[in-house]
């Protein structure tokens, strides 16, 4: 039987689909106690790999377990783990509530489970309308309901937020903290990371089928430092005054500016007055996880560097430092993938205010 | 297993296919039954020629009095299967269209279970198909063939079980071929089809043309005919008993014809030839669906 633990683990799991590699190599922990978020872009291989880990999709090599077992072998496995799927089917002739009982008697718990799930994810007043007539939203809120019919350990979520309005991913943020927080285990994937960002305290990144970072997400916070854009009048002077100062993580930005890593904008004031250089503009580039995001995630990330390809064993969370700083050119920002929006990227071209592009993602 | 099967049971009772398709198996069965009950009569009547005299000696019975009504009871159980097949259709296939296949193999232990408890339920559910198809056939027969064509007793309840077996097969012979091919339309058009119009245009014209009156003997819709239609046949000498006084080969296989089962060898032969296609289909959609990754 499995141990309780409640961690998953994904060892090496590499998925073909014919000649496509959906998954290649993937290796991560998922412990007990937080809710961890895993992240990439579309076709990264997240669906893949969450239906690894229940069992629906067979692995081409690796191994994936839910308390130390694969989901064919955890005996009753809905009491160990529920799961929230995109394209989940219900009949879209049963009523909600039956949908539920049918699955009450398969995991074996009374049918007073039911309605103690639909209050939960608020459906009680819909529960004798048929799925079919449901909107995105209470799909995902049935399909929630389902997953917590068993009252599991363990708790994998594929883009739960799809279709939710703003409250409902509120509510979700809430449910999902407090699960975690009753020493459960969340993995809910996403390809935005402003969706989750709030609600995680664990994050695993994947692209291409690769892992490209996972840890504690406030490793990832701390690892990217904030720099400050300097407009000197002589760019020279300025940066033989800071270098002679010990401030020597300087580099020149597309558009003539000077860029100032590890000091604050009253240091370099300071200096700059000292050194007698007029300064006409500084403005202070703060750290933004969802540009990270991008970073770790882009092709060009993936092309140049690629410090994740090598994965140590699962047991080392917190392994692969992220990318410290910023790239050099050529600017990677330049040319966002598609369908991601633009503003805020362009900060070559126009000073950029602060703040201006944490307010993008929340647009999505 | 038993939670499972009770999940099953709710999966049934909570949708509308299972009474959507037993109120034409049991219609269809009725009026086949009524119809070929009001010729059977005639046959009866008809009994006079040459060759049946013949075998009406060679079987010791009277003249006039062939249990004609097993013609009618079998012909109506025979259009009634038809329908526990398409129920056995739904049964996985239709989890899978409406991706309800996911959620069900989350709860269960493992997927064999999950067949398994499936597989169960609807053993259940065809002989239930079977008891109301052959309900209904046996009503339209009481109502049409007169007294001296009725089967006794005995055969009566051979037809039930038989039925209900055929029953039984027809509905794991659907999931078989729904799991295999994993449509509910295709696998339904395609059996109907087959069951109503291809199989039986091969069996005729390959007896009118070639002389071949094994066909309707092997064949999946023959066979599943054949397990209540030989009883016919056999209780005629056409199939399953060797009547002294060697029966005209073409007349046997018109008669086994008229029984609803042409070439068929005897019942039980019939029975398990069938159950054979069932293992084969139920047998490869079981693999598929060990190995079938669902996306």
């Amino acid at each position: 039987m499995h141990d309780g633990s409640g961690r998953i683990a994904v060892q090496n799991l590499t998925k073909q689909f014919g000649a496509v590699t959906a998954v290649q190599n993937l290796s991560f922990t998922v412990e007990p106690g937080s809710v961890t978020g895993f992240l990439g872009p579309n076709g990264a291989g997240k669906t893949t790999t969450l239906r690894m880990v229940l069992g629906l999709v067979t692995p081409t090599a690796g191994l994936a377990t839910i308390n130390g077992r694969p989901h064919n072998q955890l005996g009753n496995p809905a009491r160990v783990v529920g799961a929230v799927l995109e394209n989940e089917g219900f009949h879209p002739k049963r009523t909600a509530r039956n949908h539920l009982r049918v699955y009450a008697a398969a995991i074996g718990v009374p049918d007073q489970r039911v309605e103690e799930v639909l209050g939960l994810v608020g459906l009680t007043p819909a529960a004798d309308r048929k799925a079919g007539g449901f909107s995105l939203g209470m799909r995902q809120r049935l399909a929630l309901a389902t997953a917590l019919l068993g009252d599991p350990q363990v708790l994998v979520l594929d883009e739960p937020a799809n279709g939710l309005d703003p409250e409902g991913i509120a509510w979700l943020r809430t449910f999902l903290r407090s699960f975690a927080q009753q020493g459960r285990t969340v993995l809910v994937s996403s390809h935005l990371l402003s969706e989750v960002e709030q609600t995680i305290d664990q994050v695993v990144i994947v692209s291409a089928g690769m892992t490209r970072y996972y840890g504690p997400l406030e490793q990832l916070r701390n690892s990217q430092r904030s720099r400050v854009l300097v407009q000197p009048a002589d760019a020279n002077g300025l940066v033989k005054a800071l270098q002679e100062a010990g401030l020597n993580e300087v580099e020149p930005t597309p558009d003539g500016r000077v860029a100032v890593a590890g000091a604050s904008v009253q240091q370099i004031g300071d200096l700059a007055a000292k050194a007698g250089i007029a300064v006409y503009g500084m403005q202070e580039d703060k750290a933004d996880l969802e540009k990270l995001f991008f970073q770790l995630t882009s092709p060009q990330y993936g092309a140049a560097a690629m410090p994740y390809g090598q994965q140590p064993p699962p047991q080392q969370p917190g392994w692969g430092t992220p990318p410290q700083g910023y790239p050099p050119q050529p600017n990677p920002y330049q040319s966002p993938p598609q369908g991601y929006p633009q503003q805020g990227y362009q900060q070559p071209q126009q000073p950029q205010q602060p703040g201006q592009h944490q307010s993008w993602g929340g647009q999505q | 297993m038993g939670n499972l099967i009770k999940a099953e049971m709710r999966k049934v009772l909570t949708t509308k296919s299972w009474w959507a398709l037993m109120i034409p198996a049991v219609l269809f069965a009725f009026l086949f039954a009524l119809g070929w009950g009001a010729i059977t009569n005639d046959l009866n009547d008809y009994l006079g020629s040459s060759d049946a005299r013949q075998l009406a000696g060679a079987l010791g019975v009277q003249l006039g009095e062939l249990p004609v009504g097993l013609l009618s009871l079998a012909h109506g159980v025979n259009i009634g299967t038809m329908f526990p097949v398409i129920f056995g259709v739904f049964a996985l296939a239709g989890e899978y269209s409406k991706k309800t296949i996911t959620t069900t193999f989350l709860t269960a232990p493992n997927r064999v279970s999950a067949l398994t408890a499936k597989m169960i339920t609807y053993i259940g559910w065809g002989a239930v198909y079977g008891v109301v198809i052959v309900a209904g056939a046996s009503l339209a027969t009481l109502l049409t063939v007169d007294s001296r064509g009725l089967p006794s007793a005995g055969q009566w309840l051979a037809v039930l079980g038989a039925g209900v077996l055929a029953t039984i097969l027809a509905t794991l012979f659907g999931i078989g071929v729904g799991a295999v091919w994993n449509s509910v339309v295709g696998a339904t058009v395609t059996l109907t089809i087959w069951m109503l119009v291809v199989e039986n245009v091969l069996v005729f014209v390959s007896f009118g043309w070639w002389g071949v009156r094994w066909l309707g003997g092997v064949l999946p819709n023959g066979t599943l005919n054949g397990i209540v239609g030989a009883i016919g046949a056999e209780a005629f000498g056409a199939a399953g008993v060797s009547v002294p006084g060697e029966l005209d080969k073409d007349f046997q296989w018109l008669l086994q014809y008229t029984a609803g089962a042409p070439g068929a060898f005897s019942w039980w032969a019939a029975a398990l030839i069938f159950l054979a296609w069932t293992m084969l289909f139920f047998a490869g959609g079981w693999a598929a669906n060990q190995r079938r990754d669902i996306t």
